[in-house]
């Protein structure tokens, strides 16, 4: 009993580290795709090891195929939102490009 | 019967399994009442969304099941690698030495559903971003980039990754 409690401990304190390390770099990057690495480092790696620690601390069956299930849609969730975000930025710089060369156009004319 | 109609009724099936399993494993209880409601309420779902879940044009089971032990080899590797990038970031938050960059390169996945599986554990791991998947075209964003050449960067980007998922779907 006490050695699952012990490796549950490391993994939250695992999580919590790369959550506030996460949080610093949100901070520290300065363009949105490095802020929004740090950010999937907050979201993805943190959220992951407390699913395993909760799944390391499971009483029963149910429980723990539950938690299976939350992995699987976290898996399949998670990168697809920040996927969904920098496609939008990526989407905005490029029509921002053509916007900027249509205007040097219409000045050589 | 021709085959468009017996590979409609086998992805129906298909899809009617995969929902009447994920039902069990929320419920939990195998009270007769609960499992029939189960199997009615999958089979309206089933026969209401298959066209949506599997498309008619993923042409193979290969495509679509994967391989169970290659499964978690895969999903092992994944955590390996989500571990050992978290760290990678962790140190290029601390030490401000970061080098981004956009690369272009293809991959050999055939299957809409690999692809997606490859691109999507892309963005998983920190450090590398999908931003757009185009057929086999991946663009991708690398924070800490050390090539310039694209087919090399691509090789270092998904190479394990790649190989796992090749022999888990087609």
């Amino acid at each position: 009993m006490m050695i699952k409690e012990v490796v549950a401990l490391i993994f939250f304190i695992i999580g919590s580290a790369f959550g506030i390390v996460g949080m610093i770099g949100l901070f520290r990057f300065k363009d949105p795709y490095s802020r929004l690495h740090a950010g999937s480092l907050c979201g993805t790696t943190t959220v992951f090891s407390y699913l395993i620690a909760l799944l390391i601390l499971s009483p029963s069956i149910a429980i723990t195929s539950r938690i299976v299930i939350l992995i699987i849609f976290f898996l399949i969730s998670a990168p697809t939102g920040s996927s969904i975000v920098s496609k939008f930025i990526w989407e905005s710089e490029e029509a921002e490009d053509q916007r900027r060369s249509m205007q040097k156009e219409d000045k050589s004319l | 019967m021709n085959y468009e109609r017996i590979w409609a009724i086998l992805r129906f099936i298909l899809t009617t399994l995969f929902l009447f399993i994920i039902w069990l494993l929320f419920t939990a209880t195998t009270e007769t009442f609960t499992l029939i409601f189960g199997l009615f309420a999958s089979l309206l779902t089933a026969g209401l969304t298959y066209h949506i879940f599997l498309p008619k044009h993923q042409a193979s089971l290969n495509f679509i099941l994967p391989n169970p032990f290659y499964l978690i080899v895969f999903l092992a590797l994944m955590v390996i690698n989500l571990y050992k990038s978290s760290f990678q970031v962790a140190k290029a938050v601390f030490t401000g030495n970061t080098n981004p960059r956009i690369v272009h390169f293809r991959t050999r996945l055939k299957s809409d559903i690999a692809r997606t599986i490859l691109s999507n554990s892309i963005t998983f791991t920190p450090g590398t971003l999908t931003l757009d998947l185009n057929d086999d075209h991946l663009v991708v964003h690398w924070l800490l980039c050390s090539t310039i050449h694209n087919k090399a960067a691509g090789e270092k980007i998904k190479s394990n990754i790649e190989k796992s998922l090749k022999r888990t779907l087609k």
